[in-house]
């Protein structure tokens, strides 16, 4: 059964398979976050509700230009530290405030994150949501994104640091989309109530 | 209280505002009251009410602050200028800046630091009322204001005051009995699942038995302190079926046509 757990509750006194968010004390498993944990599974895990984002490797991110500097530009990917992209590997130039995406290629102990394969997007709009929450905004397979393409007509990219980049079609109707997601996350049946909120608004 | 008889807990065996020796005041606790903040929390505690708010992990300043090894706790204890009788200068204090350092060692003792390195976690706390025990309700309210942020921690941290009044050992003490003669005042917080202290300071004279007794019903009552965090944590996520929300939104909007019509 799905619950909700407060860091430092009991999970369960077996062992388990660990997933993520949890630790061990004494041969017990604890939560170590805010979250909802599933104690029928197999894997002892944690799905976080609150937090930021700490990057990781092979995520994409959308980052957003806030230095200039003569080898290359200072990037904010809503992490705790700024990333750096050297003007080498761009192939146009950049401005402050302008919207990239990139993946991560590497992190180091510090958790500072080296990009790769940056693409500068023309024009369009971020919407900012809480990191730890936008799986759900691709859901199962990408269900939930395409419920959002086809019912908005926007051109959508989701960034595993909490940002969402639209271009073109109903944004405003986008948003109140995604602030929905954001605000019932947790809760099941999503996609369905979507696809419902898309067609009622329309 | 020099006029009144005198106050004796073991003959009259009640407190003077009517509780049991070993009953805490009255606590209420909100979560995400803030909404700049990445996590927050407001607590009532008898006549005490704290604001806490929680900010990063992020870049720490100044860099010389900053730990290559492990985030760094910042809480800063602030009381209002109104909220003692008599008006407190705003600016920080001794007592202000002792309460901080030992808050901040309290939750960076529960807190995954390691996890955060070169990054400092701010915890700001607010007194806006107070009477007795301002520092335990910091610390119960941070801790909430922590879990809501979703930072990774241990455990929460909970928090009671304890000691002596008036002849008698009791928990949780107001103003009241902090004046008494004989007033013994012992904050005490700990790390409800491993009963590790965290925090515990002591003003004045107790017998060991005296303490081993006193610390028991310490212990006890800040385990009630945690189930009050937990439910106040849990108590804004109910779990169910997101299309309930829609089927909510649909029947407002008739209600608000009819009242138009």
């Amino acid at each position: 059964m799905k619950q909700v757990v407060i860091p430092g509750e009991l999970l369960s006194e077996e062992r388990k398979k660990l997933g993520t968010n949890v630790y061990v004390f004494d041969g017990k498993i604890y939560s170590r976050v805010l979250g909802i944990t599933d104690n029928e599974k197999e894997m002892a895990e944690v799905v976080a509700l609150q937090g930021m984002y700490i990057p990781k490797r092979e995520d994409t991110v959308v980052g957003i230009v806030n230095r200039v500097v003569f080898a290359g530009y200072g990037i904010d990917i809503n992490s705790f530290a700024d990333s750096f992209i050297p003007k080498k590997i761009m192939r146009n130039e950049l401005k402050l405030g302008d919207i990239i995406i990139a993946k991560v290629e590497n992190v180091n102990e510090l958790k500072e994150a080296d990009l790769s394969f940056p693409r500068k997007m023309g024009g369009g709009e971020v919407i900012e949501i809480i990191p730890v929450r936008s799986p759900r905004l691709i859901g199962k397979n990408g269900s939930m994104l395409d419920v959002l393409t086809n019912g908005t007509s926007c051109e959508i990219f989701i960034g595993k640091n909490g940002r969402v980049w639209a271009r073109d079609g109903n944004i405003t109707l986008l948003k109140k989309a995604v602030q929905f997601i954001e605000e019932n996350s947790y809760k099941d049946n999503l996609t369905n109530a979507v696809e419902e909120l898309l067609k009622e608004k329309k | 209280m020099k006029n009144e008889k005198k106050v004796d807990y073991k003959k009259d065996k009640k407190r003077l505002d009517g509780r049991k020796m070993d009953e805490l005041r009255p606590i209420k606790i909100d979560v995400g009251v803030i909404p700049n903040a990445d996590g927050s929390a407001y607590l009532e505690w008898g006549q005490n009410k704290v604001y806490a708010a929680v900010y990063g992990p992020r870049e720490a300043l100044p860099k010389h602050s900053a730990d290559p090894l492990k985030a760094v706790v910042k809480v800063e204890y602030r009381m209002t200028s109104f909220s003692v009788p008599q008006r407190k200068r705003p600016g920080p204090n001794r007592r202000d800046q002792e309460i901080s350092k030992v808050l901040g060692e309290a939750l960076a003792k529960t807190i995954f630091v390691e996890q955060f390195p070169n990054t400092e976690i701010g915890v700001y706390v607010e007194v806006v009322d107070s009477n007795a025990g301002s520092r335990v309700a910091c610390l119960t309210a941070a801790s909430c204001a922590l879990a809501d942020a979703g930072i990774p921690m241990r455990d929460m941290v909970s928090a009671t005051g304890i000691g002596k009044a008036f002849n008698e050992l009791v928990v949780d003490l107001n103003k009241d009995e902090e004046d008494a003669p004989d007033a013994v005042d012992i904050p005490i917080g700990i790390l409800p699942n491993s009963e590790e202290i965290v925090l515990l300071q002591l003003d004045g004279l107790l017998t060991i038995k005296e303490w081993e007794q006193v610390s028991k019903m310490g212990v006890k009552s800040c385990k009630n302190v945690y189930e009050i965090q937990k439910q106040a944590l849990k108590k804004k996520f109910e779990l169910g079926d997101a299309g309930k929300k829609i089927v909510e939104l649909k029947e407002d909007k008739t209600v608000k046509k009819k009242v138009k019509k």
